[in-house]
């Protein structure tokens, strides 16, 4: 088991926020509220999923919403506990441990001052790996956990408990209800077994996004210098598949709010340097560019007509010159960026899981091809 | 013809130009009385050029009081906030970011009260006008008079900070108040510690204007006076006294801006080295580059934008220690002209070693004839080193970079940078800051909440566009020299409504007085 303790939260908010593939909002606030309780409470537990009981009983706990409200509308504790509580107390379960929906942004943090405040362990994993925007497109329902029953609660202390069929209708469902409730809820959902937790969780992540973390904010300066580190970091984790697509400047950043949904297309061009040393080619040649197509997450990256990486792999963007990662919603003309995939865990490479979060999923018209098979230069 | 000055923390910088012509420049050490450090640089630069007060069109004044009051933690009122939030929001009360010390100088008088709004700009709760009178009894019973505040959700609907800062008044008829809506944007946290730094810079900020306008009228002059602020443009004396900290980073835009017209180049990195530190920033098309991210002030987020600096520890006053391989981050600051080896001190300091080595010629050179040839050499290299390395993190690629150096310690630099396609010494350099000041520009900025469901998006663009530039020209700018600076817009993800916030700023020269 490990320990999460407050000086452990910046390193974490660091990495999640790698992984949220340009979603996830800023995590300032969520950082700020993690640091401050589990400093009052003490450190949180970890705990592996191949540790879990079979018979374990495990909730995930978040906040479901629109990450710009929370820079307005601060959240505090009493969201997440209060639904946590009101959980156990509708279904007569106790809970055991929580997990987080995803270790991309601000929901990497609250199952850990959730555990730490309620004394239980959070498992060391996630339902993602990275960020995604819709409740279907996690791991815990592609692999058969039932999202519901599921209690919400909002910051006026409201709660509602929903029941759905499935993770889609739940989705829509869950949705409209953020809306109605100021734009931002905590939820505790999909209740699972230990047993179905190590099948259908992405594990290792929360201690994984420290570490990552640890590597991009102690260094601080232009990426390029880390690269080597960045890859054998990735290269040994889950996700094993690691590659630098571009480096260059947004030149053009055009966005537009579509069913909710922050939708738009950044181009990037290159600098026509050589980077970070050896041959680059299309990667940052002064006369190409990338095309970043964004639904929240950056989901499709292009090299003039190719795509050269797409969801469910990860594409993550950096400021060149100081390795923090960018948030979409934060791009705009000018920024020198490197843009990086990852490929995704197994977990998302089955045609069930494919079926909900392949660029036709998100309304591209493309086949999803795995980021290892595809050549760049 | 106008005058530029500059009041940094160690040295004040004063320039006459006319058009963009440099007339006299002259350089001095920063008076700790403000009115007569500015009346020594007008006589300085207006003596020297022969020039009456009568030919002055308009003085420029740029100023670090107020960012130095931050960082040094002085001069700075105590100061409440009510912040309009419950029920949200109780579990990050005001400052609890802050470091200790700047928290502890303005007091512990955190008020948060039912209100605000939601995104939809409907209300959180109705104003709690009951915990409003009990906020303010409390604030007059400490005799606060500087009060910050702030509401959710205020930048897109300011009611309820309007609503609370006419109570205030009417309770409080000599309160200070900074309602946060006018001086930040979307995010509370940042935009109430912005608040709250203004309003605890408000004292400060009425002396200090009060005494610059002193300072011009017994010099006669009577033209208009502005200081410069934070994005490089300029606002008038009357409005610096109610926003103190918008000229929080003046100092380094006013440097890079003069860099640009001191070299001609507009794409370059500029290293401008002062006593104590080296501030590294980008000129991109003649303008600073904007940082992408929160900029701490003295340790306080804030949200402001603010030009990308990268501050490293090296000045003319630096300590050399370690046999010449490690420079500052200690330096003797302005006490260099007493405490450096060759002004007769018995300090090892970054400007001997630049005498020694050749690149200089300020102070006696006698006193450092005895210094090891190896101490020197390795002196210099490592202070080479130090920009080189800062420099190189700055720059947009690996591409060399045309380097641009001013201050007073650019004397340091003597030798090729591994980093640079080019090192440039502009004439004048010394005095980057103030020419900056001098050539500011006007401003006008304007922010609108449009739904692109109901107008299409070139047109509230253009709409915006049009009203910013009519702001500017009322300020005082040439419309045929206007451009859009910056455009920014907000959308919020996960609502389905459309809806932006846009924010356009337009700059143009001052028009010239006929």
């Amino acid at each position: 088991m490990k320990i999460i303790g407050a000086g452990h939260i910046k390193d974490l908010c660091a990495g999640a926020a790698f992984l949220a593939t340009g979603g996830g909002g800023d995590p300032y606030v969520s950082q700020l509220l993690a640091e401050q309780l589990l400093e009052k409470y003490g450190a949180a537990t970890l705990i592996s999923p191949e540790d879990l009981a079979d018979d374990a009983f495990v909730v995930s706990i978040g906040m479901v919403g629109a990450p710009t409200v929370t820079l307005e509308q601060l959240p505090t504790e009493e969201e997440a506990i209060g639904a946590l509580n009101k959980y156990e107390e509708i279904t007569g379960k106790k809970i055991d441990a929580v997990i987080p929906f995803e270790v991309g942004g601000g929901n990497s943090t609250i199952p850990l001052f959730v555990a730490a405040i309620k004394g239980i362990p959070c498992v060391d994993g996630d339902g993602m790996g990275r960020a995604l925007p819709e409740a279907q497109m996690m791991t815990f329902p592609i692999y058969g956990a039932k999202p519901t029953p599921a209690v919400i609660m909002d910051a006026f202390g409201n709660s509602e408990l929903l029941e759905c069929e499935d993770a889609l209708t739940f989705e829509k469902e869950i949705r409209a209800k953020a809306v109605a409730m100021g734009g931002m809820i905590s939820s505790a959902e999909h209740g699972m077994s230990g047993e179905l937790v190590k099948r259908s969780a992405i594990p290792h992540t929360i201690s994984f996004a420290v570490e990552l973390g640890r590597l991009l904010r102690g260094h601080g300066g232009v990426i390029d210098a880390i690269q080597d580190d960045l890859f054998k970091l990735f290269a040994e984790s889950d996700y094993g598949v690691i590659k630098h697509l571009f480096t260059g400047k947004v030149v053009d950043s055009e966005r537009k709010i579509i069913g909710g949904y922050d939708v738009g297309t950044a181009t990037l061009q290159g600098f026509g340097s050589t980077g970070s040393g050896g041959s680059n080619g299309a990667r940052d040649n002064a006369e190409t560019k990338m095309e970043l197509l964004i639904k929240n997450e950056y989901l499709v990256a292009k090299i003039g007509d190719r795509v050269v990486a797409s969801v469910p792999d990860l594409i993550c963007v950096v400021e060149q010159e100081t390795s923090r990662s960018l948030n979409a919603e934060r791009m705009r003309y000018g920024q020198r960026v490197a843009v990086y995939g990852i490929g995704c865990t197994h977990h998302y490479r089955t045609p069930e899981a494919l079926a909900v979060t392949e660029p036709r999923a998100f309304g591209f018209d493309l086949d999803y091809v795995p980021l290892e098979k595809i050549s760049i230069d | 013809m106008r005058i530029g000055i500059d009041v940094g923390g160690t040295h004040t910088d004063a320039v006459l130009m006319d058009g963009m012509d440099i007339v006299s420049s002259h350089k001095a050490l920063t008076s700790s009385d403000v009115r007569q450090g500015i009346m020594e640089a007008l006589d300085a630069v207006m003596l020297d050029a022969h020039v009456t007060a009568t030919a002055i069109d308009a003085v420029m004044i740029g100023t670090t009081h107020f960012t130095n009051a931050v960082i040094e933690r002085k001069e700075l009122c105590p100061t409440a906030i009510i912040r309009a939030c419950l029920p949200t929001g109780s579990g990050l009360p005001p400052k609890c970011d802050w470091p200790e010390d700047i928290a502890a100088a303005l007091g512990d008088h955190r008020h948060m009260i039912g209100g605000g709004h939601l995104f939809n700009g409907k209300e959180i709760a109705p104003l709690d006008e009951r915990a409003l009178d009990l906020a303010i009894d409390d604030i007059v019973q400490k005799g606060i008079k500087s009060i910050a505040v702030a509401a959710a959700f205020s930048p897109a609907n300011a009611d309820h900070e309007l609503a609370i800062a006419k109570y205030l008044s009417q309770r409080i008829p000599d309160a200070n108040i900074t309602v946060s809506h006018e001086i930040g944007r979307l995010g509370i946290l940042e935009r109430e510690n912005a608040a709250l730094l203004n309003a605890a810079l408000g004292k400060l900020a009425h002396r200090v204007v009060s005494n610059m306008q002193a300072a011009l009228g017994e010099r006669k002059i009577h033209c208009s006076f502005y200081v410069s602020q934070n994005d490089g443009t300029l606002m008038s004396a009357d409005y610096i006294a109610r926003y103190p900290a918008l000229t929080f980073s003046s100092g380094p835009t006013n440097s890079l801006r003069g860099a640009a017209i001191l070299s001609g180049i507009a794409d370059a990195i500029v290293v401008d080295i002062g006593g104590t530190t080296v501030d590294v920033g980008v000129l991109a098309k003649g303008f600073p580059r904007e940082s992408n991210s929160h900029i701490d002030v003295g340790g306080v987020r804030t949200n402001f934008r603010m030009p990308d600096i990268l501050p490293i520890g090296l000045g003319g006053g630096s300590l050399v220690t370690e046999n010449g391989n490690r420079l500052g981050p200690q330096s003797v600051g302005h006490r260099l002209v007493k405490e450096g080896l060759v002004f007769g001190g018995s300090t090892l300091t970054a400007t001997d070693i630049a005498v020694a080595n050749g690149s200089a010629d300020v102070g006696d050179v006698s006193r450092v004839a005895d210094l090891d040839p190896a101490l020197i050499e390795r002196a210099t290299v490592t202070m080479h080193q130090m920009i080189d390395d800062a420099v190189d993190k700055m720059r947009p690629s690996e591409e060399p970079v045309p380097v641009i150096l001013v201050g007073g310690g650019a004397i340091l630099v003597s030798r090729e940078l591994s980093t640079a396609s080019e090192v440039i010494h502009p004439e004048h350099a010394g005095v980057a800051n103030a020419i900056g000041a001098a050539i500011a520009q006007v401003g006008g900025e304007v922010e609108h909440i449009v739904s692109y469901a109901k107008i299409n998006r070139d047109d509230a663009l253009a709409a915006a566009t049009e009203e910013a530039r009519h702001k500017a020209m009322a300020a005082g700018a040439d419309p045929d020299t206007l451009r859009v600076l910056d455009m920014e817009e907000t959308t919020m993800s996960y609502m389905d409504d459309d809806a932006a916030r846009i924010r356009i700023k337009v700059v143009g020269d001052l028009k010239q007085t006929p």
